[in-house]
């Protein structure tokens, strides 16, 4: 085992003292290099855990999109389907280039119907050289619908409603906010790509819990399986879809998650068991149990600052 | 009911069967086709195949602006394919950007891949002229069936050692001709695009010059004397219209001997079309 380890380290540091061929090029040694340096550091993280070396280990990677032009504008998302600003752009671009230095990669990629959540993807496999592997859309990674809101500047509705009230309609667990009307520019059955959702499953709004409700569908019927077959997953997607999806990973109360803040644009490692449990890291921030990746003390101060919206 | 005045020989269910055999959606439907714009190989003037190089700077505007174009003639794709190779695919990314439809389903498929370019791949072009001479060149290039030197199993352009192919097989000395590169596109074509055309659904297909020829070989008939050497500009929208029996409704704008039609400023892609037998000149 200790043999094994030596060769394995002794080759991995001869290939670092190689030429470091440019980003594109795809030449066998260099993959297979760094697919050894990945594995070290895999073991070497791997014997400070809990669990047996012998456990089945899933990677699973989430990623909230970057800043789009609406949360820039402070205004109620939702679906509206409005583009990443710069800054998401150049979050998602830092995300990317964080997985390809730390050497991950993928089999498939899960995201949403909404652009920010797609370009946020797009941007990152590009960095990653991996724009070849499938992408898989769904209407159950959105967003939480933000009903009558959409569109609504939040602190102008805290000037209009009262801070407890938006508090209420943000931050609690099952109180959906108001419903819109069928009519209105922002509801889903207007909209071509949900042709082939049933009507009973279109929001008119959602509330974290309902959000929930209809992204597990998905997570049981589709993305368990895909994790068990072993492929290596990455989920580009939302606020409040990434809080359901650490809520059922971690087992985090209603009452914690609707405060968890999820920043934008750095991915977000789980390490999980045969059983699918998480698997604790050493940097993980409580109550999450996978690690955010990149500079540690500005991902603290990231989580902090979405908070700040609507003080 | 039928009312009592229509004719005896109008059977009441008449409309009804025939209601009932016509299919989902009866045509025109409605093809796309765009070879992805310039890459940095195209600019290297190197043969690319099957090397992953992206889109140049120039390659990126081209197909923004080709996105644009089909936006303003109103073509909204309902599904999308393209290939392994991410010239291609950023290509379609652009075009879904400028369309509005970046969440409809894409699918990348190996078979869409330029043709591989077997032991020529990364060399310059003009060098290869001086070495081998224009003619041979020609023929590798231009010929339907002769195929280029293979690239063998350790060579690093042979998909053995590329991760995007690791569930397939290729021969190990692999290298492609027009024809070849034929073989796999009809098929897929006929297998999984066609279906979604007779859907009713508008189909992209972002993909390169040779996998294009292949198909506009087939969709117009063209013969293989023919085809080696039809230019295909890249980045300009190429727009197909299939009847109910998937045969091409000859557009009144084609330029012969396709019968499709270019998007756009017509003289300049007329010029484009010039522009690419030039690649070998000096």
């Amino acid at each position: 085992m200790f043999l094994l380890k030596y060769l394995l380290t002794s080759f991995a540091v001869a290939n670092a003292f190689m030429s470091t061929p440019s980003q594109k090029t795809l030449t066998p040694s260099r993959t297979f290099g760094s697919q050894i340096e990945q594995r070290i550091s895999q073991v070497r993280k791997h014997a400070t855990r809990a669990s047996t070396s012998l456990a089945m280990k899933y990677t699973l990677v989430l990623v909230r999109h970057g800043e789009s032009t609406w949360n820039k504008a402070n205004l109620f998302t939702g679906w509206a389907d409005v583009p990443l600003s710069e800054k998401g752009v150049e979050e998602a671009t830092a995300g990317g280039k964080l997985l390809a230095e730390e050497g991950f990669t993928f089999d498939v990629a899960y995201t949403s119907t909404l652009k920010r959540a797609i370009k946020t993807l797009w941007i990152i496999l590009e960095e990653m050289d991996l724009m070849y592997i499938p992408i898989v859309n769904t209407w159950r990674l959105n967003e939480r619908h933000y009903g009558a809101l959409q569109g609504l500047n939040k602190q102008e509705t805290v000037d209009k409603y009262g801070k407890e009230q938006v508090l209420i309609w943000r931050r609690s667990y099952d109180i959906p906010p108001p419903e819109l009307e069928k009519d209105n520019e922002h509801y889903p059955g207007k909209d071509p790509r949900y042709a082939d959702v049933a009507e009973e499953d279109l929001p008119l709004a959602e509330s974290l819990k309902l959000t929930e409700d209809r992204f597990m569908v998905d997570w049981e019927k589709t993305l368990v399986p895909e994790i068990k077959s072993g492929k290596k997953i990455l989920i580009a997607a939302h606020g409040n879809t990434l809080r359901a999806l650490v809520k059922h990973l971690d087992g985090i109360s209603e009452d914690d998650i609707t405060g968890l803040n999820i920043p934008t644009g750095i991915p977000l490692v789980y390490e999980l068991d045969e059983d699918l449990q998480p698997i604790p890291h050493s940097d993980a921030i409580a109550p999450l149990s996978g690690r955010y990746l990149g500079n540690q003390e500005e991902v603290k101060a990231r989580i902090g600052a979405v908070v700040a919206q609507t003080k | 009911m039928t009312s009592i005045t229509s004719k005896t020989s109008e059977l009441p269910f008449a409309n009804l069967l025939k209601a009932c055999m016509a299919p989902a959606a009866e045509g025109p439907y409605t093809l796309v086709l765009i070879r992805h714009g310039e890459s940095e190989w195209n600019v290297e003037n190197k043969f690319t195949g099957w090397y992953d190089c992206p889109l140049s700077p120039k390659g990126v505007e081209e197909v923004i602006q080709a996105g644009k174009l089909l936006k303003e003639e109103g073509i909204k794709p309902d599904v999308a394919y393209t290939s392994l190779l991410q010239r291609a695919i950023k290509t379609l990314n652009h075009v879904q950007e400028e369309t509005g439809t970046m969440w409809i389903p894409v699918t990348r498929a190996w078979q869409l891949n330029e043709r591989h370019y077997g032991g020529l791949t990364g060399l310059d072009k003009v060098k290869t002229v001086e070495k081998h001479g224009e003619e041979q060149v020609l023929i590798w290039r231009r010929s339907y069936d002769i195929p280029p030197p293979p690239a063998t199993a350790d060579s690093p352009y042979h998909p053995a050692n590329d991760p995007k192919y690791a569930n397939l097989n290729f021969p190990e000395e692999f290298t492609e001709t027009l024809k070849t590169t034929l073989d796999r596109v009809l098929p897929y074509y006929e297998s999984k695009i066609v279906p979604d055309l007779k859907d009713g659904k508008v189909v992209v297909i972002a993909a390169h010059g040779n996998s294009l020829r292949a198909l506009v070989k087939h969709l117009d008939g063209i013969d293989e004397e023919t085809i080696p050497n039809l230019n295909i500009p890249t980045g300009v929208p190429l727009i197909y219209q299939l009847d109910g029996n998937m045969n091409v409704i000859p557009s009144e704008q084609a330029i012969a001997p396709l019968r499709g039609h270019y998007l756009g400023d017509q003289d300049e892609v007329r010029a484009r079309i010039e522009g690419v037998a030039n690649q070998t000149k000096k």
